[in-house]
C-alpha cells in the first residue's frame, strides 16, 4: 500500500516537473504563406529543405454530404475518376509522375471534403502542379474507364465493409446518428447507388464542384518561393472561375430530443459489440478542443478511463474507444466497445454510460490532464515529422475550420483545456437524450464450428477459455 | 545506352529522360513540363557503442522533429515457439508490459502515458520488441521505463489469465476475417508442421497452453542484454543517448550460461515443391480473400536486392503488375500486391488480394500467370526503371519518420548487416539487371510450386477453379484445424489422419 503510494506522489512530482519543463517546449510552428488568385483559388504554402521532397495537395471542398439524391457513393467514385483521363493525360498518368519517379499519391473522401494527395522527389514540383491543374481543369473520363473503377468501387465496398466482422456496423452507425441531413448517406454510397451512376453525372459533378474557387492549394517542403509562386500562376491562374452558384447542403440535423435504440446482427461479427453516438458541434467550435482532450482521457492508451474500467478491471470489453469525427456542420462523438467474449451487452452498456456520467459529474485531476496534453502534444508532433503530415494539418485547418492559423493556434487552445471545461462539454453534449445506442449482434447460430471460436481447457483455475456466443 | 556515372542521380536524371520520351509517344495537345535537376538525398549516420555486458546500443541523430524513437530488441521471436505453444514469444513480449518489480500493468501505463508515449511490445519472426515513441524532452524517463519492463517483468498469473483471454478474443476477431484467415492456412501449406508453419501470433488451442513457466523460461533465457539491441532514433543527441543507455543497462547482468544458438538457416524449408491448391469454405464470405505464397529468401541471401526488386515489379505498389492486372485493367478489386518476408531463414513470397466471390478463380490465375512471367520474359528496361525508382521512393520514405528510421536500423542489427547498408540501397537496387531477376525467379521463385489458398463462399468459385486447376482440395470452415499439417481437425472415430 505504501509503495503504491509513494510511486503515486513520486508520479505526480513527475509529472508536474515535466509540465513544468515542457512548457516552453510545445508544437514547433507551422509558417506559412497564403494567397487567393483571381479566379478563387486559395493558395499555402511552407518552405522545409530538411529533405529534397514536395508534397503538394488539392483539397476541395465537396464531400459525400453533397452526394446527389440517389446517389449516395458519389464524391468517392468521383474522387476515383480524377485519376483517369483528362484534357492532356491519359488514365493512371499521375502514376506515372509519381510513382515511377519516386513518390506516392493518393486520395481520400470525407462527409466534406475531397483531398488528392501526392509526394515527390523536389524536381517534380512543377510537373505535378501542372498535372493537378489540368485534373482541375478537364477531366475526359471514358466509358469503359468508368464500369472498370465502378467495380474497384463496389470491391473497396466489399472490402471495408461488407467482410471485415464490424463493416456493417459502420454503416449503421452513419444511417442512425442522423435523421434529416444527408451525413446519414455512408460516403461509400450502396451497391444500387453506384450502378444507378452514369458517365453523364460525372461530368456534371466535376463541372459543379471541381472549380478553382472551390479549392485549396497546399505546398510543403523543398521548392523555392518565388519559382513555385510562379508557376502556380502560370498553371492554375489560366483556370477560370465559373459564374454559375456552388451549391451547398443547407439541412440541418435538428437536435435530439431522446434517446434512440436500435438492435441489428452481422454476418461475420462473432462477438456483440455497442455503439453510442451523441451530436457534437462543427469542427470549427471552440468545444471541440475541449472534446478531444476528454476523448484522450476516455481512450487514448492503457491507461485511460474505458481501458481500465472495461478492459482492464472489469474485463468486459476486448476494445473500447472514444472518438469524436467532427466535420463542418455538427456530427457525432462515438463509442465503439465491442465485448469479450462470454460478457453481457446490458452490463458492458452499463459500465460504458457510468464512465461518462463520471466525466459529467466531477472534474479530473491534474495528473489525467497533464497526461491528457502530452499525448496531444506527441500525437501532433509525430504527425508533422513528414511533409504530408504537415500539409494534412495546414489543410484541414485551412478548408475545415476555414481558418490556416488554427494549425499553430489550436495546438495552444487545447494546452488551455481545463479540468473544468471538460466536464462542462461533458455535462453539455453526453446527455441520455442526445444519445443514440446501437447493439451490433452476431447472427444466430453463426458461431458453430468458427475456428477461433473453441472451448478449450486452459491450465489455470478460473480462466476463461475459448468463446462462448450468446 | 551506356551510363557512366558517379552519382546515383544522373540515373535518374536519366530516368526522367526515359520518362518524357515515353510521354512524346502518346498524342497530346499539352506535354507535362519535365523535371529539374534532382537534389541529392543523405540519409543519416547510425552511430553505436556496446555496453560491457553485451548490450549493443546503436544511435541515430535526425534533428527537426522533437521526437524520438526508443526500440528494445530481443534477437529472438516467434521462430523459438514450440509447434504446441505457438504465440509464446508474442505474449512474453506482451506480459512485460503488465507488471515489473517495481510498477503494476496500471502504473506501467500510467507512467509511459503520462509522457505523452505509448509502450508497444510483441514478437514477430526473429526478434521481439519494447518500442515507445515520445517527445525529447522525455527520453530519459521512457529509457527507464523501457529498461524497467524488459529486464524486471513478473509474470503474474492475474495478468496472463487477463493477456490470454484478450489474445483468444482478438482471434476470434481476426480469424472472421478471409484474409487473416488465408494467411494462416498459407502458412501451414508452405511450411507443414516446420517452425514457419504457424503464425507468431498463435492459435486459439496453443494460447490457450501457455503458462506461466513457459513465459518465464522464454524471459529468462532471451532477454539478456548480450542478445539485445537498443536502438535511440530521432531528435536527439547520441551522446546523450549513449548516458542514458549505460544509466539504465549497464547493471542489466549478462548471464554466465552461453548464449541460445540462433535457429538454423534451414528452417524455412519449404514442404514438397508441388502446386497445391486449397480452398476454405467461409459460405458468409463477403468477399473471396486469394492468396499465393510459397518459401522464398532469407534476409542474408545474397540475392535479396533481386528479390525485392523482382517482388517491386510483381506486386510491390500501385502499378506494379498485380494490381495493374487485378484492379486496373480488370477492376476485379480495391487492390493486389505481393511482398517478400525475409527471415532467417526462407520466409514466405506471399501475393494477395481479395475479390468478389465469383472472381475467386479468375484472380488466382492472374497471380499465377504474372508470378510465371517473372522466370519466363525479361522485364523490359523502361518498366524496371520506373519499379526500381518506386521501390527507392518506399524506402527513402520509410526514412522520414523517426518510427521508421528505427525499424529499418533495427533490421539490419538483427540479421547482424552493415549499418551503412542503409546508404548502399539506392545503388543495390540500381544494379540489378533484367537477366538476374528472370534466373532468381526461374530458380528460386517458380509458380509451379507456389500454393494458392483461397477463403471464401467456395460454390461461388469452385466449378471455374477445377477448370484451371487439377487438384483442389476443399475444407469447409468448421472442419479447419490451424494447428495440424494437413489442416483438418482429426475425426474422432475414424483414426489417426495422415499428415500430408
Amino acid at each position: 500500500m505504501l509503495r503504491v503510494f509513494k510511486s503515486a506522489v513520486l508520479l505526480i512530482l513527475i509529472v508536474v516537473f515535466t509540465i513544468a519543463a515542457n512548457s516552453q517546449s510545445k508544437v514547433p510552428g507551422i509558417k506559412y504563406q497564403e494567397r487567393t488568385l483571381s479566379n478563387g483559388l486559395k493558395v499555402y504554402t511552407v518552405e522545409n529543405h530538411s529533405n529534397p521532397t514536395v508534397a503538394i495537395q488539392v483539397w476541395y471542398k465537396v464531400g459525400s454530404k453533397d452526394d446527389p439524391e440517389g446517389r449516395s457513393g458519389f464524391a468517392h467514385l468521383f474522387e476515383h475518376m480524377m485519376f483517369k483521363s483528362t484534357r492532356n493525360m491519359p488514365a493512371e498518368m499521375l502514376d506515372r509522375l509519381t510513382e515511377d519517379v519516386g513518390g506516392f499519391n493518393n486520395a481520400f473522401t470525407t462527409d466534406d471534403v475531397t483531398v488528392y494527395f501526392e509526394a515527390v522527389p523536389s524536381n517534380y514540383l512543377e510537373t505535378l502542379l501542372w498535372a493537378e491543374a489540368d485534373r482541375m481543369g478537364s477531366l475526359n473520363v471514358d466509358e469503359e474507364n468508368f464500369k472498370s473503377e465502378r467495380e474497384v468501387v463496389k470491391e473497396e465496398f466489399r472490402q471495408n465493409y461488407l467482410t471485415p466482422p464490424y463493416g456493417q456496423l459502420e454503416l449503421l452507425i452513419q444511417k442512425k446518428s442522423f435523421t434529416v441531413h444527408p451525413y446519414r448517406r455512408p460516403g461509400i454510397g450502396s451497391i444500387e447507388d453506384l450502378d444507378a451512376a452514369t458517365l453523364a453525372d460525372v461530368k456534371e459533378f466535376h463541372r459543379t464542384y471541381y472549380r478553382p474557387d472551390n479549392a485549396t492549394l497546399i505546398v510543403v517542403g523543398d521548392f523555392d518561393q518565388k519559382q513555385l509562386d510562379a508557376w502556380i500562376d502560370k498553371y492554375f491562374g489560366k483556370i477560370s472561375k465559373p459564374d454559375t452558384p456552388l451549391p451547398r447542403v443547407q439541412i440541418k440535423e435538428p437536435e435530439r430530443t431522446a434517446e434512440r435504440r436500435y438492435v441489428d446482427s452481422g454476418e461475420h461479427a462473432p462477438l456483440p459489440a455497442i455503439a453510442l453516438t451523441y451530436l457534437v458541434p462543427p469542427a470549427a467550435s471552440k468545444d471541440v478542443h475541449s472534446l478531444k482532450i476528454a476523448e484522450a482521457i476516455l481512450s487514448r492508451g492503457d491507461s485511460s478511463r474505458l481501458y481500465t474500467k472495461l478492459i482492464y478491471e472489469k474485463q468486459l470489453a476486448q476494445s473500447a474507444d472514444a472518438l469524436g469525427d467532427y466535420r463542418e456542420d455538427p456530427a457525432i462523438f462515438i463509442f465503439r466497445v465491442t465485448l469479450s467474449s462470454g460478457k453481457s451487452l446490458e452490463e458492458a452498456e452499463s459500465v460504458l454510460l457510468s464512465e461518462i456520467e463520471k466525466l459529467r459529474a466531477s472534474p479530473i485531476g491534474i495528473v489525467e490532464l497533464a497526461k491528457a496534453r502530452n499525448q496531444v502534444v506527441t500525437e501532433e508532433l509525430l504527425q508533422r515529422q513528414t511533409n504530408t503530415g504537415k500539409a494534412l494539418a495546414l489543410g484541414e485547418a485551412a478548408v475545415l475550420f476555414g481558418d490556416a492559423s488554427r494549425v499553430n493556434k489550436d495546438i495552444d487552445a487545447m494546452m488551455a483545456v481545463t479540468a473544468n471545461d471538460i466536464k462542462n462539454v461533458m455535462r453539455r453534449y453526453f446527455a441520455e437524450s442526445n444519445r443514440v445506442v446501437i447493439h451490433f449482434l452476431p447472427k444466430p447460430g453463426m458461431r458453430e464450428g468458427r475456428p477461433g471460436i473453441v472451448p478449450v481447457a486452459t491450465v489455470d483455475a478460473g480462466a476463461i477459455g475459448g468463446g462462448h456466443i450468446r | 545506352m551506356k551510363i557512366f556515372s558517379r552519382s546515383i542521380f544522373a540515373l535518374l536524371i536519366a530516368t526522367a529522360f526515359l520518362l518524357s520520351n515515353s510521354l512524346n509517344t502518346v498524342a497530346q495537345q499539352e506535354e507535362p513540363p519535365a523535371p529539374a535537376t534532382p537534389r541529392s538525398v543523405h540519409f543519416p549516420t547510425p552511430v553505436e557503442k556496446y555496453l560491457a555486458n553485451g548490450l549493443r546500443v546503436i544511435a541515430v541523430e535526425r534533428g527537426g522533429s522533437s521526437i524520438v524513437t526508443a526500440m528494445m530488441l530481443i534477437k529472438t521471436g516467434g521462430e523459438v515457439d514450440p509447434p504446441t505453444l505457438a504465440g509464446l514469444a508474442d505474449m512474453t513480449a506482451g506480459l512485460i508490459a503488465k507488471g515489473s518489480r517495481k510498477r503494476s500493468a496500471p502504473q506501467i501505463a500510467e507512467a509511459i502515458e503520462a509522457l505523452g508515449g505509448s509502450l508497444e511490445t510483441g514478437a514477430r519472426w526473429d526478434e521481439s520488441f519494447a518500442k515507445v515513441d515520445v517527445m525529447t524532452s522525455n527520453l530519459a524517463s521512457a529509457i527507464e521505463i523501457l529498461s524497467d519492463v524488459v529486464r524486471n517483468p513478473v509474470f503474474s498469473q492475474a495478468e496472463l489469465s487477463r493477456l490470454r483471454q484478450q489474445t483468444l478474443d482478438d482471434l476470434t476477431l481476426a480469424l472472421s476475417e478471409p484474409g487473416i484467415l488465408a494467411d494462416f492456412v498459407a502458412a501451414r501449406v508452405v511450411y507443414g508442421s516446420g517452425p514457419y508453419g504457424h503464425r507468431s501470433s498463435g492459435t486459439p488451442e496453443t494460447i490457450s497452453r501457455i503458462n506461466r513457466n513457459h513465459v518465464a523460461q522464454m524471459h529468462a533465457r532471451y532477454y539478456r542484454p548480450d542478445n539485445a539491441i537498443l536502438i535511440i532514433a530521432g531528435d536527439l543527441n547520441s551522446d546523450l543517448a549513449f548516458e542514458i543507455a549505460e544509466k539504465n543497462f549497464a547493471g542489466w547482468r549478462k548471464p554466465a550460461s552461453p548464449l541460445p544458438q540462433p535457429v538454423s538457416r534451414g528452417i524455412g524449408k519449404e514442404v514438397g515443391d508441388s502446386q497445391r491448391v486449397v480452398v476454405v469454405d467461409m459460405d458468409h464470405a463477403g468477399q473471396a480473400a486469394v492468396m499465393v505464397s510459397r518459401a522464398a529468401l532469407s534476409r542474408t541471401d545474397p540475392d535479396y536486392f533481386r528479390g525485392i526488386v523482382a517482388n517491386s515489379v510483381l506486386g510491390g505498389g500501385y502499378s506494379a503488375r498485380l494490381n495493374q492486372e487485378i484492379r486496373i485493367k480488370r477492376g476485379l478489386s480495391y487492390g493486389a500486391g505481393s511482398f517478400l518476408d525475409f527471415r532467417r531463414g526462407a520466409g514466405p513470397f506471399i501475393a494477395t488480394t481479395q475479390t468478389k466471390n465469383e472472381s475467386g478463380a479468375i484472380v488466382a490465375g492472374i497471380i499465377i500467370e504474372e508470378l510465371d512471367r517473372l522466370s519466363t520474359a525479361a522485364i523490359p528496361d523502361e518498366e524496371l526503371a520506373t519499379r526500381k525508382a518506386a521501390l527507392i521512393g518506399t524506402f527513402a520514405r520509410s526514412l522520414e519518420t523517426t518510427a521508421g528510421l528505427a525499424a529499418q536500423v533495427g533490421h539490419l542489427a538483427i540479421y547482424g548487416l552493415g549499418l551503412d547498408e542503409i546508404n548502399n540501397y539506392i545503388r543495390s537496387v540500381q544494379s540489378v539487371t533484367p537477366g538476374e531477376i528472370q534466373t532468381l525467379a526461374k530458380n528460386k521463385l517458380s509458380a509451379r510450386s507456389a500454393h494458392i489458398v483461397i477463403v471464401g463462399d467456395a460454390k461461388a468459385f469452385l466449378p471455374e477453379l477445377k477448370k484451371r486447376f487439377a487438384r483442389v482440395e476443399v475444407i469447409r470452415e468448421h472442419e479447419l484445424d490451424l494447428n495440424r499439417a494437413n489442416l483438418r481437425r482429426a475425426r474422432g472415430h475414424s483414426g489417426r489422419m495422415r499428415n500430408r
